[in-house]
């Protein structure tokens, strides 16, 4: 003759469901909080609207373009641009010469004007907006 | 004769304490979400030599539909400058980190003018981007 086993139930306590799901909670928040962020810093003195053409005429200019850089009037790709741009702010050294300004077509990916930054940031150079509204903005 | 009367006793259950903290946190919870921009939808562009940034005192994000919001909240990139003002008062210079997040599919005529609104408001502009994997996050 077969004995039937009998069944063991084990339930946790219902009343500790809360405590249970607040645990859960705790937990997920912890592993949700502050994602550490990476990114480039620019520090930008205030908007300033254009006061001298002529001056601004001397430094260096860059045009972005989706298919291209332009420097000083000559289209470069984005590895050339970079040594070119080190080059030719080497030899300067008042701030006021290292100020570069920067034109970018309306259609300019956000990728390609981040990169252009960075490399003239690299190369020590202040990077001022030319904007369409005829609003300059310096970026260092 | 004096008849004594019977006290009445009002106490919470001590069993559903649980229940009270968990509804509490989920509303602290919400209101916190209410607060920050994680519900938004945007790819950021990668680059090398990426840095980790310290906490910004606001944030402007422009999205994959490439709206512009300030913590979150949809805003008109005119009403930009004077929002973020308002946000930055008189913190000092160095301080006054702003994260700007732009979708990798942006274009300059979306992002030039956010830029510009946070250079009025004397924002310290951080572009927040994603590391490229060939180099180490410094």
């Amino acid at each position: 003759m077969k004995l039937k086993r009998g069944t063991m139930l084990v339930d946790p306590p219902a009343c500790a469901s809360s405590d249970i799901a607040f645990t859960l909670i705790i937990f997920f928040l912890v592993c949700a909080a502050v994602q550490p962020e990476t990114g480039m810093s620019q520090l930008l003195p205030k908007t300033e609207e254009k006061a001298d053409k002529r001056e601004q005429s001397q430094n260096i200019e860059v045009s972005i373009t989706p298919t291209g850089i332009v420097l000083n009037g000559n289209p470069l790709q984005l590895i050339e641009f970079s040594q070119r741009i080190a080059d030719a702010l080497k030899a300067k050294t008042r701030e006021a010469d290292r100020i570069v300004v920067v034109k970018s077509a309306p259609e300019t990916p956000y990728p390609i004007w981040i990169e252009v930054s960075q490399a003239i940031d690299q190369a020590g150079g202040i990077i001022t907006l030319e904007l369409e509204s005829e609003k300059t903005i310096n970026v260092r | 004769m004096k008849l004594p009367r019977k006290k009445l006793t009002a106490s919470v259950p001590s069993f559903a304490m649980g229940d009270i903290a968990f509804l509490l946190l989920i509303f602290f919870v919400i209101l916190a979400r209410a607060q920050d921009d994680s519900h938004l939808q945007w790819q950021p562009a990668k680059l090398k030599d990426v840095k980790m940034q310290a906490s910004p005192l606001a944030s402007v994000t422009i999205d994959t539909a490439l709206k512009t919001y300030l913590d979150g909240k949809e805003i008109d990139p005119s009403e930009l400058a004077a929002g973020l003002s308002a946000i930055l008062g008189d913190t000092p210079a160095g301080e006054r980190n702003v994260f700007l997040k732009v979708h990798r599919e942006a274009k300059a005529s979306d992002f030039e003018p956010v830029i510009s609104a946070i250079s009025e408001a004397g924002g310290d502009l951080i572009h927040i981007l994603e590391p490229d994997k060939e180099t180490p996050i410094r």
